[in-house]
């Protein structure tokens, strides 16, 4: 099945670890090509996403019968009457694709794997996009996505997205017991909606508490 | 009457949906629904037993995800929901004509390798469900919703190895007719058929009407009854809320027009209640009921690929065995597997259909190699496998772990070998090659040849095994030794699709045993027994000669539409006999996209990695005269160290080093092949492994390829490695450095442990830990010896440890 979106071949060579403006070689060129054209092609992505009432105080919100102890949430879903939970995955494809050329090639697995984070980043993108799309119809502005495990959201509360969405049925990801998704290329993430447009807010790589070590970081 | 006499005989009627009544009765999202099942039995009773007053025959116990990852009274749970189901009959009214259904759903976990659950373990959950259920007295196994057919295979052999219960089982598929793992329909039936279940079905996904185009590919392949439990259309939210649209009178309907399409169980699944099955009851059991109709395909499938035998030749790839090449038996006694994985990728880019697979070495673990050879092999690609040994325990583990329905190298005339090989075909499926030979030897003529097929036929028979399932061999002999002898084989093989309207197989290469020119008496062989109606080619779909004449075979005989494959492959064919683009060499890089790579030295070739030129460079010079050892330590390692030293500065980046890592690594090949069976000169071993829960392996990979560039022996545990695991094996060899990787911070947890166990029991060994997570100060709070922060500086670690100088 396609991927049904463009995957940027230069966040591809950002998640390759090339930094600035980098004359890349053509091999590498002909190597990211085939990735981001194999992945377009061979993809099987799926997602769930479905609305939950929201409420939120300064250090922590409550989505459905969840309480999320988390101030950088709580940040950007103030105001927000209610929010949509969704998660998406590029499917089991691309893992292999990654298994599969690291028999004969490091160079074209971190290629892939390469291909393969900017696969689901742009599959989210657009889902992200219809929904705001969708939600901007009836009136509310979209706050930007936000995933357990970024900034001060604990990670823990991936449970919580794949009991209140069943994601294993929806989509075929499994959460394990150190609550990593497989495949790999998933994402989960909330996107909070309110009736009041607010000024552009700090999102990215800014707001990680992962930035300062991060290779893949959007400092340069 | 028993179920398994109705089954196919007559309409059976499943229940609808339990999940959503529940919901209405109170249950939480996320509150887990066996629960109920001890603390309010009688909702649950009142479900069943509306399905049962409503007219169901087949009514499912409250047990679809009653397993050990969410339940610690398994046996419990279960065996107190087939009493409940049980009760419900007998209020009913229905002890004699409707059956207790243990409902088996999936464990929630993806099996390995997408997933982190092995095979036998899945088994094993699936098979604590089952026992209990079988012994509160469940009437048959029902798996359903099941979204990998790998997942399904579990749970049948738990089913079948547990009790003798009628087993059905469903699975859901998206709307062009692809499992979640990408499976087909035909390819689910296939193996589902080979695993000898009793009905095959589709439930959950999406409601009736989508459902008409799969059911209809499934009656057109499925020999058994068919089963068809759609849900009451698309969920949908509201106000929180899930709802389903389709109300009873549509459904019916729409369920009436699929009982005609060769149906013979219906029920509903999620949204579905008691009133739809009372409908679609009242509008389907008045109308005629087939009987369904044996198919006669022949399938060899992966987890997503699905090779029909029979329409044109099968290319069945030779390359993987050992069998007079020294560099694979060598690849085996290292446990060498990436050698193994690549001669296959290779043959699958040349244009292989199916891999033969034969490890069979005397000094090694059989049955070990097969099944981690299988698995790994079933990792990177989707071709359908061949599973080729002599030893039947290796057979069996092949074919257990095997996902899909693999090809079985092979059974013959003599009795013992059938007693051995036929029962486990006829418990895991397969597609069986029967070699026409017995006790008195090989047959010389074609008559004696018959003669000994058809007795491997009327041995199928016997054991159950479908005749279509089996490929019989026509037995290609040397022809320098007997002139006579491709003759009895093509008359073979005529023979097989004549008299039997069967299936035959070569391995062709052995025609030119003794011969030069062994391709040319190869290929024009290959062309004659595919004119006399050779089903399966075993060959080597690397050698040109051999892909030319199957693909010119093809063209010919209108089984290349258009001659499109034709055209493909040669349109840069050039007359002197270079076959041009016809085959595309390893997997991978853009290696050969440089062009004017040819006058690179190998220290030119490796900087700028160009792999195919680097490897080629160091062929040349052992041609020369040139000593290996000496090359590598004169151009191999100084050119890797520039490009890594670049690396460090940062004007290098890592695609490049890992493009000059890959090249270097060829070189290293076609060394270790000239040094195949020589002992060889390493730096020091290196345990390497990425920790228990993480599941993230390729940091920790290209480690791996640049230490062993570096000359070290690299143990490569793999990924989610327990403590023990490590420790162990850091104890056995000796080692002295451990590699340990972890991408995220819960995984972090499992490297502090195995940390502390290593100082434990191997205080000596250095660790040095690396990941995405990982800095200076979190490797010194979990207590490593050192912190990498990548794949140079774990190198240049390893050589401070072993006292290299760099």
């Amino acid at each position: 099945m396609p991927l049904g979106v463009t995957i940027p071949e230069n966040e591809v060579r950002r998640y390759m670890g090339y930094r600035g403006p980098v004359e890349t070689s053509p091999e590498t060129d002909a190597m990211v090509k085939k990735a981001v054209s194999s992945l377009e092609k061979d993809c099987s992505p799926k997602y769930v996403a479905r609305e939950f009432p929201v409420s939120v105080s300064s250090s922590s919100v409550r989505i459905a019968d969840v309480t999320i102890e988390s101030r950088a949430l709580a940040r950007n879903l103030t105001g927000c009457t209610c929010c949509v939970l969704f998660a998406a995955t590029a499917g089991p494809s691309c893992d292999m694709l990654v298994k599969r050329a690291a028999v004969t090639s490091s160079a074209y697995a971190s290629c892939c794997q390469a291909a393969g984070a900017a696969a689901i980043e742009a599959y989210c993108d657009m889902i992200n996009e219809n929904i705001k799309n969708e939600y901007g119809a009836k009136g509310l502005f979209a706050r930007p996505r936000f995933s357990p495990g970024y900034g001060d959201l604990s990670i823990e509360h991936q449970k919580d997205w794949f009991r209140l969405l069943d994601v294993t049925k929806n989509t075929g990801i499994e959460l394990t017991d150190s609550l990593l998704m497989v495949p790999t290329k998933s994402v989960t993430a909330v996107i909070g909606f309110s009736p009041n447009k607010l000024p552009c807010i700090k999102q990215g790589c800014e707001l990680c508490t992962m930035s300062a070590t991060c290779a893949f970081s959007r400092k340069e | 009457m028993s179920l398994r006499e109705r089954l196919g005989k007559e309409w059976l009627f499943c229940d609808g949906g339990t999940g959503t009544i529940l919901q209405e009765k109170g249950l939480k999202g996320g509150e887990l629904p066996e629960t109920w099942n001890l603390t309010r039995r009688d909702d649950i009773k009142d479900v069943a037993r509306s399905y049962f007053e409503a007219g169901c025959n087949i009514v499912n116990t409250n047990t679809f995800g009653a397993n050990s990852f969410k339940y610690d009274n398994v046996a419990e749970v279960v065996t107190a929901a087939v009493k409940i189901c049980q009760e419900a009959r007998h209020e009913a009214g229905r002890d004699g004509d409707a059956y207790v259904a243990i409902d088996i759903g999936p464990t929630g976990k993806l099996l390995a390798p997408m997933g982190d659950l092995a095979f036998n373990d899945a088994v094993r959950v699936f098979s604590e469900m089952i026992k209990a259920g079988a012994e509160a007295g469940g009437d048959l196994v029902l798996i359903e919703t099941m979204s990998d057919s790998y997942e399904a295979k579990a749970a049948v052999i738990a089913a079948h190895e547990t009790c003798d219960l009628p087993v059905i089982v469903t699975t859901v598929y998206d709307e062009s007719g692809k499992l979640l793992t990408g499976g087909s329909i035909e390819g689910t039936v296939a193996m589902l058929e080979g695993l000898k279940v009793d009905a095959i079905g589709v439930n959950c996904g999406f409601g009736p009407d989508k459902m008409i185009p799969i059911v209809k590919r499934l009656a057109a392949c499925c020999s058994l009854p068919i089963v068809v439990n759609p849900n009451a259309g698309l969920p949908r939210t509201e106000g929180g809320r899930t709802v389903f649209d389709v109300g009873p009178e549509e459904f019916s309907s729409i369920m009436k027009e699929i009982a005609g399409l060769g149906v013979h169980v219906m029920g509903g699944c999620c949204g579905t209640t008691p009133a739809h099955m009372a409908a679609l009851i009242k509008e389907v059991s008045p109308l005629p009921f087939a009987e369904p109709v044996k198919k006669h395909g022949t399938y060899v499938t992966s987890f997503s690929e699905c090779v029909e035998i029979g329409p044109k030749p099968v290319i069945i790839g030779e390359r993987i065995n050992p069998t007079g090449k020294k560099r694979f038996k060598q690849a085996l006694r290292d446990n060498d597997v990436d050698y193994i994985l690549t001669e296959g990728l290779k043959q699958e880019e040349s244009g292989a259909h199916i891999l033969d697979v034969n490890v069979g070495l005397p000094e090694i673990d059989e049955p070990a190699m097969m099944e981690n050879i299988v698995f790994k092999l079933q990792s990177v690609t989707s071709l359908p496998l061949q599973l080729d040994t002599t030893d039947i325990e290796a057979l069996e583990r092949g074919m257990r772990i095997y996902n899909g329905k693999p090809m079985i190298n092979s059974v013959n005339g003599k009795r013992e070998v059938i007693e051995a090989v036929m029962p486990l075909v006829a418990k895991y499926g397969g597609v069986l090659v029967g070699l026409p030979l017995d006790e008195d030897g090989i047959p010389e003529t074609s008559d004696g040849r018959i003669a000994v097929a058809k007795k491997i036929y009327e041995a199928a028979d016997e054991y159950g095994i479908s005749r279509d399932d089996i490929v019989i061999d026509g037995l290609a002999m040397t022809v320098s030794s007997d002139s006579t002898s491709a003759i009895v084989t093509l008359d073979t093989v005529r023979r097989i699709r004549d008299e039997f309207n069967g299936h035959s197989i070569l391995g062709v290469s052995n025609i030119s045993f003794g011969l030069p020119a062994r391709e040319l008496i190869t290929a024009h062989f290959l062309t004659m027994a595919m004119q006399n109606g050779l089903s399966c080619a075993i060959i080597n779909p690397c050698n040109d000669h051999m892909m030319a004449s199957y693909r010119s075979y093809c063209a010919l005989m209108n089984k290349d539409p258009q001659c499109l494959n034709f055209i493909n492959a040669y349109s840069e064919y050039k007359s002197d006999g270079t076959f041009g683009g016809a085959t595309a060499g390893a997997s991978g890089a853009a290696s050969s996209a440089s062009t004017g790579s040819s006058k690179l030295s190998l220290s030119e070739a490796i900087e700028r990695g160009v792999t195919g030129r680097a490897a080629e460079a160091m062929e040349e010079g052992i041609a020369q005269g040139g000593e290996p050892l000496e090359m590598i330590n004169a151009e191999l390692i100084p050119a890797l160290d520039k490009v890594g030293k670049g690396f460090e500065k940062g004007t290098v980046f890592l695609p490049q080093l890992l493009m000059s890592a890959d090249a270097a690594k060829a070189a290293f090949e076609v060394v270790k092949k000239a040094m195949a069976g020589k002992p060889r000169q390493v730096k020091g071993k290196v345990i390497l492994a990425t920790v228990k829960g993480d599941i993230h392996d390729i940091g920790k990979n290209i480690v791996k390829v640049m230490l062993e560039n570096y000359g070290y022996d690299v143990i490569d545990l793999g990924k989610d490695v327990a403590p023990e695991t490590i420790v162990d094996a850091a104890i056995k060899d000796d080692v002295k450095v451990v590699g340990l990787s972890a991408l995220m911070t819960t995984t972090v947890v499992s490297m502090e442990e195995t940390i502390k166990l290593l100082r434990m029991k191997k205080p000596d060994t250095k660790v040095v830990v690396g990941g995405a997570v990982m800095t200076q100060e979190y490797a010194d709070q979990i207590g490593a010896d050192a912190y990498s922060k990548d794949a140079m500086q774990t190198v240049r670690y390893c050589d401070e440890v072993f006292g290299v100088q760099s």
